[in-house]
């Protein structure tokens, strides 16, 4: 027999979940629903920075910044002409950057980007802080299957130092990505394959398991005496979060995934396939998520810093002469302009995916009206961390104004999160080191 | 004697002294009087003196706001803190060396300076001597270790750990870090996930019959006496064999329990197909199990000496499958030549398979190479054979011997012909540039000899001249028919492009020529899996392949490999229910009470699965589990299943858990020590020997056999396949994409035999307790064929793939810094890196670690017209770049004479370094002379330390670190034997207390 504790403790857990996981609202049978289109936001990264080649090399149509103007508006550089397209729903945004940024190890800009922790001089016992796309999880997964997904080249976390993910929990810590599409696809898509019937049985089955193995741990946490309560603590914040999960998927259980062609997938591919290949599914993975709103956060590392993993090797695959992080370094004119190419290369996927958004409809409109989508570095070139290259794009119904080139001296990263995550209605005072929002820039709701 | 100085030594011997009492007296005391006394006193004089010091010299550079050269001091404090006592050892060398304040700040006067300096030192001192708490550990098990744990646990080879996150990397790049092994959602979800499905596969529903499927493929020309009428075609550049030239057979084994046998499905119904390159879409009917299972041969085409394969009535032979890059220079999408397949279209999906190759050397010739000069034909021992050659002739040999054939011919036809000469039931087939055409040894008497030649030349005779055993073509032939095939069976998806084939175990000698049964089995999952829909149209769709070579290795001439026939069966059950099951469900007189039954079913797997003891509260919350279920309807095996997937994912079977009552030192418990010594040896749980002695309290006793016998097991290869390439960042290696132009010969197949190097040199060096100055200089490599192939040795051990030792008359040779897989792992593929080999040597081997990169790097001015050593000059003047680098390219600057494929350029280039003691070395010879002569105790040191960390898997701390460099040189009258080594650290409190 099971003992009362945990009886109460699922009674409870039941209770806050009804609280604070809001029952599905979504409609099976497509009638209407009441709640407004969903707001959803998209973080992609790159590393290494971006091409701004020397000016004596007569490269300046090549610069990822726009270096030119025509009848007032700017003139798309060679290296992000495939976003000419979409000029009315992208803006480039000069001068960010994070002040803990120029303090820290040049190479663990990525770790920073979406957090700005200072890192030269972490809280005691922590790593980094929490990442903007966690805080928009923290604040949209009620509505949805996944809190967010996190995704990246390459799997996990990798070095500690040179982290293979751009998203940290609340705690600070490192959430591991995923790189294999067929895996994010069989997690997020084949919810539905089981009968209902078996798969709520499995949840509830599941439950129960956490249930008891929160029990054991605790019992062994009190017998542990001295001995390192840390891991422990970690381990059962963890099991709540996975129970938690469960109870939110239960809930979700009744209500089929939105019908969708899936047919364009080439789930084959991997990070070891042909680069474009492979950006190419997982942006079609993060457009059919986001379509049947199966999650409204994702984070998406496209590459890793100082030349870790595979990503570095992408250059050559496509048939320039150096790895991604030497390109980056590069200082004489053929390495700075193959540079530039990799970031073309970059661009066309980027744009792809801005395309698929453009392509899911809203009850309101397009999906990308209602998406934030942040494409940047955390370096503008080589370990270089002011002027981040940044390009937002989407959320016209979320009061962004596109089609600019904006820029008005140093302006702190965190000013920019803080303007996305108020247009998305998350009413928050502050994130990481802000000292305020974006006024006067592209937002017009924060 | 000043006053200051001999108050200073007055404060020491009174520390000293508390030191000693708290030996004696208890941990109340020791807080109370240690702590509270000596610490407290350097607190408040920190605080009265060291700290005005901090805040008028150093502050202003070094803040929270702005930490100069990473380096920050308002955060400094009396304490002495273990996170900061790298920084105040820092601060006394500058100070003493009056490097800062730099030149241009306000000086402190000398006086001044001495009181800081002396301070930190009588800080570090007391430091160094303070015990630092221990309050036990816990950590979780890395997902290798997780992995294997599991495997023990339930006897399941199926892979099921790839849905966890890959641990993370510790700084000293270890995964086995406790800092760095964090806890996830993510991760707990795949615990639980891997725990429902391992149980799954485990347990199986006894009552049931499983289905087993088993076929043959048999193999010969012209076996098939009822060939499948119809054309076969299996996409592009499928070599099908002749459908004559194999039979496939379904076959009912012998068990000795019922089951149901799987037939596998031979209609078929397809829109989709093959014909040739182009698609065909039309819906067609197959019939047939020659459309189930085929038989053909992918590759490269093309084949460097004789034919790649051929059917013959014995079976079909096999040249040694050279990988296409390897030879042909080309990345070919077909995998490596000759490469034979079984394409199926349903293989289980689940459990165990076996295959079986009937298999045997064939007995061959060796096609001569060009430049062997025909044998006279007026020798008087020569055999003459001549036309007509439409029937066979025959020669009367007289003795037995090794013969040269010479196949003479004449005409215009300037293209080379393709020879097929048989001799008796023998086939050898080869390009004919020349007369000399094959060695072969042949029996006396009567020898049929049948010819066919290709082209429109004449065929005038075929010689056969018997050699002398010292004849040099006569001794070559008996070097190739000494030399046995690899036999490797493989298992993939059908590609048209790409090959999936893995390998299904390693690779076995064929070294008889009579016919034999090898087996090789593996788990199916483990294997790509084919995923078709139920409702697939594809002809070619979903399709496995089991494929069977000859693998190559040295590129020597090698006798063929003939295979008879090819066997599957699988899931493969040698009893019913399986042996994974019946571990779990024990026999007992029990069984007929369920709930008892199911007590001491759940206590056993608890039992082993926690590694020791189980409380009567764990057991308690186990049975309530059980008990739930049961009464909630559930059948007794969900039930029991449901309890053990608690075990499963509890953190007693999750984390190594040493439990400590005190912060003062504790020893191990038995049971702590068993998984302590396991996982640091083995990667996994211990085994029933280990856990009975600790039951027994007999561990500790007999530590040292048990040590022994850990090192020696097979399973020591876990250790060494973490560690080595951990240690010695070898995962650089594997990431790395060469420059093809500049290293054709690091091929990929290559690149994973010269990474097991390092590893199988360092398990030889410590299973034979040699010294660890082999590390840096030794007389021997330890190598296998393809590796000795890449150094271009003289000689090949002619060990297949096994490493074996081999000694060599090399002088660059020997050690870690000529391993190829070292060096060019450090390099970017292109260039080789002096900044990496010089980061790697000092980290890793001399345990010097440079410290991080700064913040605030500015930025190199480029000046594209200097040297490699130029730009090293540049960059360590630089300031901001100076202070470390200064520490890291000296040691790499030797090394520059291997290139960035690892291998030596040769003496002289612009390897002379002045490393950073000054001490000048002119190249890497007199830097391995340097290490070994004059800083052993540095090398043997840096390995103590890398492998306590990992032993204990955790960063040790500041006191654990001098006590391994002082103590750690009782080793060297023995000349620092690795397994000594090994053995230090294992006896030493560091790992023995909790």
């Amino acid at each position: 027999m099971i003992t009362s504790y945990s009886i109460d403790r699922r009674a409870f857990l039941k209770g806050l979940g009804g609280a604070a996981l809001a029952l599905p609202v979504l409609d099976a049978m497509g009638a209407k629903v009441t709640e407004k289109a969903p707001r959803r936001f998209c973080a992609i990264y790159t590393a290494n920075g971006m091409s701004l080649p020397k000016s004596d090399h007569g490269l300046d149509d090549w610069s990822w910044f726009p270096t030119a103007e025509k009848g007032g508006r700017f003139v798309f550089g060679k290296s992000t002409e495939p976003f000419s397209t979409y000029r009315d729903q992208v803006s480039f945004l000069g001068g960010l950057f994070h002040p803990s940024g120029p303090k820290a190890d040049p190479h663990i800009c990525s770790d920073m980007w979406l957090t700005g922790a200072p890192l030269h001089s972490p809280k005691p016992g922590t790593f980094n802080s929490v990442a903007l796309d966690q805080v928009v999880a923290l604040h949209t997964k009620q509505h949805c299957r996944q809190p967010s997904l996190v995704l990246s080249i390459d799997a996990g976390t990798g070095f500690l130092s040179r982290t293979g993910t751009i998203s940290y929990s609340l705690e600070g810590r490192p959430i591991p990505a995923e790189n294999n599409p067929r895996r994010v696809f069989d997690r997020l898509f084949r919810m539905d394959r089981q009968s209902l019937a078996k798969e709520r049985d499995s949840l509830k089955q599941r439950i129960k398991i956490v249930d008891a193995v929160a029990e054991s741990a605790k019992a062994l946490n009190r017998r542990l005496g001295k001995s390192d309560r840390e891991r422990m603590d970690q381990y059962l914040t963890s099991l709540d979060e996975v129970e938690s999960r469960l109870i939110a998927s239960e809930r979700w259980v009744d209500i089929p995934l939105k019908p969708q062609d899936h047919s364009h997938l080439d789930l084959s591919v991997t990070n070891e396939s042909d680069p474009a290949a492979y950006y190419r599914n997982m942006f079609d993975l993060i457009g059919l998520a986001f379509d049947a709103d199966i999650t409204r956060s994702v984070a998406f590392m496209l590459n890793r810093e100082d030349g870790m993993g595979i990503s570095d090797t992408f250059p050559l695959k496509l048939g320039l002469s150096r790895t991604h992080h030497s390109l980056s370094h590069a200082g004489d004119k053929v390495g700075q302009l193959e540079f530039c190419k990799y970031d073309l290369f970059l661009s066309q996927q980027v744009a792809y995916f801005l395309k698929r958004l453009n392509e899911y409809k809203d009850r309101d409109g397009a999906l990308i009206d209602n998406t934030i989508v942040l494409f940047g570095s955390g370096a503008s070139t080589t370990h270089n961390p002011v002027n981040l290259p940044t390009l937002v794009g989407g959320g016209a119904n979320l009061g962004l104004k596109h089609g600019a080139y904006w820029r008005r001296g140093e302006t702190r990263m965190s000013n920019l999160f803080l303007s996305i995550l108020r247009s998305m209605g998350i009413d928050q005072e502050s994130f990481a080191d802000s000292t305020g929002t974006l006024t006067g820039s592209i937002f017009s709701r924060g | 004697m000043n006053s200051m100085i001999r108050s200073r030594m007055s404060r020491l011997i009174r520390l000293i002294t508390l030191q000693a009492t708290v030996l004696i007296a208890g941990w109340g005391a020791w807080q109370g009087r240690c702590i509270g006394g000596g610490i407290d006193a350097l607190a408040r004089s920190f605080e009265k003196q060291i700290k005005p010091f901090l805040t008028q010299h150093c502050l202003r550079c070094h803040n929270e706001g702005k930490s100069k050269s990473g380096v920050r001091v308002d955060d400094l404090n009396g304490m002495l803190e273990e996170r900061h006592l790298k920084l105040w050892e820092r601060i006394r060398a500058q100070l003493k060396d009056e490097a800062m304040p730099p030149e241009e700040e306000e000086q402190p006067s000398s006086e001044e300076r001495r009181r800081v300096e002396l301070w930190a030192q009588e800080a570090l001192h007391v430091a160094k001597l303070r015990p630092a708490p221990k309050d036990g550990g816990v950590r979780r098990l890395t997902v290798a270790q997780y992995r294997n744990t599991l495997r023990d646990l339930l006897g399941l080879e199926e892979e099921l750990t790839d849905v966890l996150p890959p641990d993370a990397v510790s700084r000293d790049g270890f995964l086995n870090n406790q800092e760095t092994l964090a806890l996830s959602p993510l991760l707990l979800e795949g615990y639980l996930e891997i725990a429902e499905k391992a149980l799954d596969r485990s347990l199986v529903d006894a009552s049931s019959k499983p289905a087993i499927q088993n076929f043959r493929v048999e193999l010969g020309s012209a076996i098939n006496a009822e060939p499948c009428a119809d054309k076969l075609v299996l996409g592009a550049d499928s070599l099908l064999l002749n459908s004559a030239d194999f039979v496939v057979q379904q076959l009912t084994p012998r068990k000795p329990f019922q089951y149901e046998p799987f037939f596998m499905q031979s209609k078929f119904r397809f829109i989709e197909g093959y014909q040739g390159n182009d698609t065909v879409r039309d819906w067609k009917d197959f019939d047939g199990i020659y459309h189930a299972v085929f038989a053909c041969m992918r590759g490269t085409h093309d084949y460097p000496k004789g034919r790649a394969y051929s059917t013959v009535s014995q079976g079909l032979l096999l040249r040694p499958a050279i990988p296409s890059s390897e030879l042909f220079g080309l990345e070919s999408t077909y995998g490596p030549r000759a490469n034979f397949k079984i394409p199926v279209r349903e293989l289980p999906d689940h459990g165990r398979f076996r295959v079986t190759v009937t298999a045997a050397k064939y007995n061959d010739g060796l096609l001569l190479d060009p430049g062997v000069e025909p044998r006279p034909l007026d020798g008087g021992d020569a055999l003459i054979c001549r036309a007509p050659w439409t029937t066979r002739q025959v020669v009367r040999l007289k003795e037995a011997g090794i013969y040269q054939v010479d196949v003479r011919t004449s005409g215009e036809d300037k293209r080379p012909a393709e020879l097929t000469l048989d001799l008796g039931s023998r086939q050898f087939v080869g390009t004919l540039a020349q007369p000399a055409f094959l060695a072969v040894r042949l029996e006396p008497g009567e020898l049929s000899v049948g010819v066919q030649m290709t082209g429109s030349n004449t065929l005038d005779q075929v010689v056969f001249t018997a050699l002398s055993t010292d004849d040099a073509v006569a001794r070559r032939f008996v070097g190739f028919e000494k030399r046995f095939p690899l036999l490797g069976v493989h298992l993939g998806l059908r590609r048209d492009c790409g090959s999936t084939l893995s390998p299904v175990g390693g690779p076995q000698r064929v070294d008889s020529d009579i016919l034999k049964a090898y087996v090789f089995e593996g788990a199916i999952r483990n294997f790509p899996s084919p995923d078709v829909e139920k409702d697939n149209v594809n002809y070619l769709a979903g399709i496995r392949e089991i494929g069977v070579r000859s693998e190559y290795t040295h590129g020597l001439d090698m006798p063929r490999l003939l295979i008879r026939s090819v066997e599957f069966e699988g899931p493969l059950y040698d009893m019913w229910p399986p042996s994974s099951h019946r571990r779990i469900f024990i026999d007992s007189s029990q069984k007929k009470d369920p709930r008892r039954y199911a007590r001491e079913v759940i206590r056993a797997f608890a039992v082993r699965a926690f590694r020791g003891p189980v409380a009567p509260s764990e057991e308690h919350l186990l049975m309530s589990v059980f008990s739930e279920s049961l009464d909630s309807g559930a059948s007794f095996l969900e039930s029991v299943k449901s309890a053990l997937q608690v075990v499963l994912t509890s953190p007693r079977f999750l984390f190594l858990i040493e439990n400590s009552k005190s912060p003062r030192p504790e020893p191990l418990d038995d049971h702590e020590l068993a998984s302590k010594l396991s996982y640091f040896l083995w990667n996994g749980p211990p085994d029933a020997i280990t856990l009975q002695l600790a039951s027994k309290g007999l561990l500790r006793k007999r530590l040292d056999s048990e040590v022994s016998r850990l090192i020696q097991h097979a399973r020591f290869s876990k250790f060494i396949g973490e560690f080595a390439p951990q240690w010695l960042s070898l995962e650089k290696f594997s990431v790395l994409e060469p420059d093809r132009s500049r290293f054709p010969k690091l091929t990929r197949d290559v690149r994973h035999e010269l990474k097991r190097e390092p590893e199988e040199f360092l398990k030889y060096l410590i299973q034979n307790n040699l010294s660890v100055r082999h590390l840096i200089e030794s007389d021997f490599v330890v190598v296998n064929d393809v590796v000795a192939q890449y150094y271009v040795l003289a000689g090949r051990p002619e060990s297949g793939f096994e490493f074996v030792p081999f000694r060599h008359s090399r002088r660059e040779l020997g050690g870690v810094f000529a391993q190829a897989a070292i060096m060019s792992g450090l390099s970017d593929g292109r260039e080789s890196n002096p900044v990496k080999r010089g980061a790697w040597l000092a980290r890793k081997i001399v345990a010097e670690p440079p410290d991080d990169p700064p913040p605030n790097i500015p930025t190199l001015k480029e000046e594209p017209k200097l040297t490699l050593r130029e730009r090293l000059e540049q960059h360590r003047n630089q300031p901001g770049c100076a202070e470390c680098h200064r520490k890291i390219d000296p040691w790499g600057v030797p090394l520059e004479q291997f290139d960035a494929g690892g291998r030596f350029k040769g003496e002289g280039g612009d390897a002379e370094s002045i490393l950073p003691d000054n001490t000048r070395v002119t190249g890497v010879r007199d830097l391995k002379r340097h290490l070994v002569e004059d800083r052993l105790d540095q090398v043997a040191f840096s390995v103590l330390s890398h492998l306590a960390t990992y032993a204990i898997g955790r960063n040790l701390t500041y006191t654990e670190v001098a006590w391994l460099r002082r103590e750690g040189l009782r080793l060297k009258d023995a000349g620092y034997r690795m397994q000594d080594l090994v053995r230090f650290v294992m006896k030493s409190p560091i790992f023995l207390e909790k």
